[in-house]
């Protein structure tokens, strides 16, 4: 369509609330934490110019590699994890035979349970000593498991709860790729005698990787983030196997009240962040010019 | 090669038992909660321990956890939660619908570098700014404010694309008809426009709801006080502080999936459709 050439005052007052407030609310505050970490506070509370002291700092801090390293674990198991779930769902309830609709809108339901109430969910669920998942486990004849309580289970414990509220939401966009697909291929090869497994890898997976590495790449956005459930279910421990990245910069702000530092992580945050987010333009951007 | 149709019953059977596994999984752990809120508090854990359909289904049934509940900060918490969520709602799907009317109907200069910005702010996590951000509303002054909660959220570039994208759709005889009846720019948006985008509206309307709803972090940062406390913050607090009160905080968590759950059922059928027609249609 051709854009109405008018005076400029017009495109500017219905532009200016919205991108006043992503300018001032979403660029506003990149810059703060660019120029931020570069400052540190001084005893009497002045803020005062630092030079590459906060990032320093952070390169020698164990604790900060930790948490790199637990993030980075956390988001190469978690992502690839809820996209096969996601994917395995979408399957299951591509045929749409009898009932199936009520199964879609099931599967969905974990999605409108926020973050938050997520972890307090499971948090009570997943309690060693009284908590029913335990009591499922003794009543099945199986030991009974710490999990959050465990340095060996949390990080994977969390990994399984952040499943439980993303397999659903990811499986709307993977099911609307699968429908896609023209039946007609499937129909064609299946009459050259391909098995339902061939027909996965030939024709499903390669007609999927548009799909897929959207919500991959979304995915990744989300819990390169993820910052609820460490707050609420283990503060980071036990022994620092779940300081999520997000959780340490939040810690850094308002537990050890140091300024400078978390708005260092910030960057380093945005860094990543920002990578991701030009993969996820390029996605969409290439998506979108196809369709229109 | 077809399965003869024997196997095929068996495979036909063994989906659909899949089905109802994955299904219990999903929402077996939300039922729990919701039964444990009408239930008495000594039946709570008894049957947690000792597992079998007495873990699912109540004995008795009892509202003591919700008079509880209304005793607690929580009504307070879920007034604020919706003030929030409306004034977000309401005033930011007018200021986005604008933006995305100038990008689909009038030419200006800068428009492809301001819209690729527009798509960068969406691509990039909310929460990825919440500590700058912290800064920012410090500075202004606005710590522990309503302002705080909402103003930060009312831009929204997703919101902002949907309708660009719907606007768009509009044949341009439609704007140029009403040009010539003399009508004014804002007339054709509010009057002409924004009557026909009902789905987009509903969409926008949803997702900026649901945001504000489940917001955690940012309100957990930028204002706490008991005054202006909203629904996740009330429940996650009621976990780490006071773990006698289970009853209550039963109570507080079933009302907030319920209270989600409602728009969420009510708009599903639109949120799906744009959900599913953004990535890759």
């Amino acid at each position: 369509m051709v854009s109405f050439r008018v005076p400029l005052w017009i495109p500017a007052a219905f532009l200016a609330p919205a991108l006043l407030g992503l300018l001032v609310f979403r660029l506003g505050p990149i810059l703060i934490a660019l120029v931020g970490g570069f400052t540190g506070t001084t005893l009497r509370g002045d803020t005062v110019y630092v030079g590459l002291r906060n990032y320093a700092d952070l390169a020698e801090d164990p604790t900060f590699w930790s948490s790199i390293r637990v993030t980075l674990l956390f988001n190469l198991i978690v992502n690839p994890f809820q996209i096969c779930c996601a994917m395995g769902l979408a399957l299951l309830v591509l045929r749409p035979t009898r009932g199936v609709a009520l199964f879609r809108a099931a599967y969905l339901l974990p999605m409108t349970v926020s973050i938050a109430l997520t972890s307090v969910i499971w948090s009570i669920l997943l309690e060693p000593s009284v908590g029913p998942v335990n009591g499922l486990l003794r009543a099945l004849g199986l030991p009974p498991q710490p999990f959050f309580r465990s340095e060996n289970q949390s990080l994977a414990t969390l990994i399984l709860v952040c499943t439980w509220k993303g397999a659903g939401y990811w499986m709307i966009f993977l099911l609307a790729g699968l429908l896609a697909i023209p039946r007609e291929l499937h129909e064609a090869a299946a009459i050259d005698g391909a098995g339902s497994w061939q027909r996965f890898l030939r024709i499903t997976l390669p007609l999927m990787r548009r799909p897929l590495a959207f919500v991959l790449v979304a995915d990744t956005a989300i819990n390169f983030l993820l910052f609820a459930p460490v707050y609420v279910i283990t503060h980071g421990g036990p022994a620092g196997s779940t300081a999520l990245l997000m959780f340490e910069a939040y810690q850094a702000a308002f537990a050890f009240l140091n300024h400078g530092r978390s708005l260092a992580i910030s960057t380093v945050i945005l860094a990543i962040i920002g990578v991701i987010a030009v993969l996820e333009l390029r996605l969409f951007r290439a998506a979108h010019e196809r369709a229109e | 090669m077809t399965p003869a149709p024997a196997g095929r019953l068996v495979l036909g059977a063994l989906r659909y038992a899949a089905m109802v596994v994955v299904a219990a999984v999903l929402l077996l752990p939300i039922w729990w909660i919701l039964v444990s809120a009408v239930r008495p508090g000594s039946e709570i854990f008894r049957y947690a321990s000792d597992v079998g359909w007495r873990t699912l289904v109540p004995e008795q049934l009892t509202l003591e956890h919700v008079r509880t509940m209304l005793g607690s900060d929580m009504p307070r918490a879920v007034f604020n939660s919706m003030v929030v969520s409306l004034t977000t709602v309401a005033a930011g799907t007018m200021i986005n619908a604008a933006a995305g009317f100038a990008f689909a109907v009038f030419a200006f200069p800068f428009k492809r570098a301001l819209f690729a910005f527009v798509l960068l702010t969406f691509m990039m996590p909310f929460e990825a700014i919440v500590i700058p951000l912290y800064t920012l509303i410090r500075t202004l002054d606005w710590t522990n404010t309503y302002a705080a909660l909402i103003v930060p959220d009312l831009a929204n570039g997703l919101v902002v694309f949907l309708f660009r994208q719907f606007f768009l759709g509009i044949p341009r005889e439609i704007y140029e008809a009403a040009r010539v009846d003399g009508a004014s720019w804002w007339t054709i948006f509010l009057r002409l426009t924004m009557p026909l985008s009902g789905p987009t509206i509903a969409t926008a309307a949803l997702m900026q709801f649901i945001h504000q709803w489940d917001a955690f972090f940012w309100p957990l940062v930028a204002a706490s006080t008991p005054e202006l406390i909203v629904v996740q913050v009330a429940i996650a607090r009621n976990i780490t502080l006071e773990q006698a009160n289970w009853g209550g905080l039963f109570a507080s968590a079933s009302t907030a999936i319920l209270l989600a759950m409602i728009p969420f059922l009510l708009l599903q059928r639109y949120f799906i459709r744009t959900v599913t027609a953004s990535p890759d249609k």
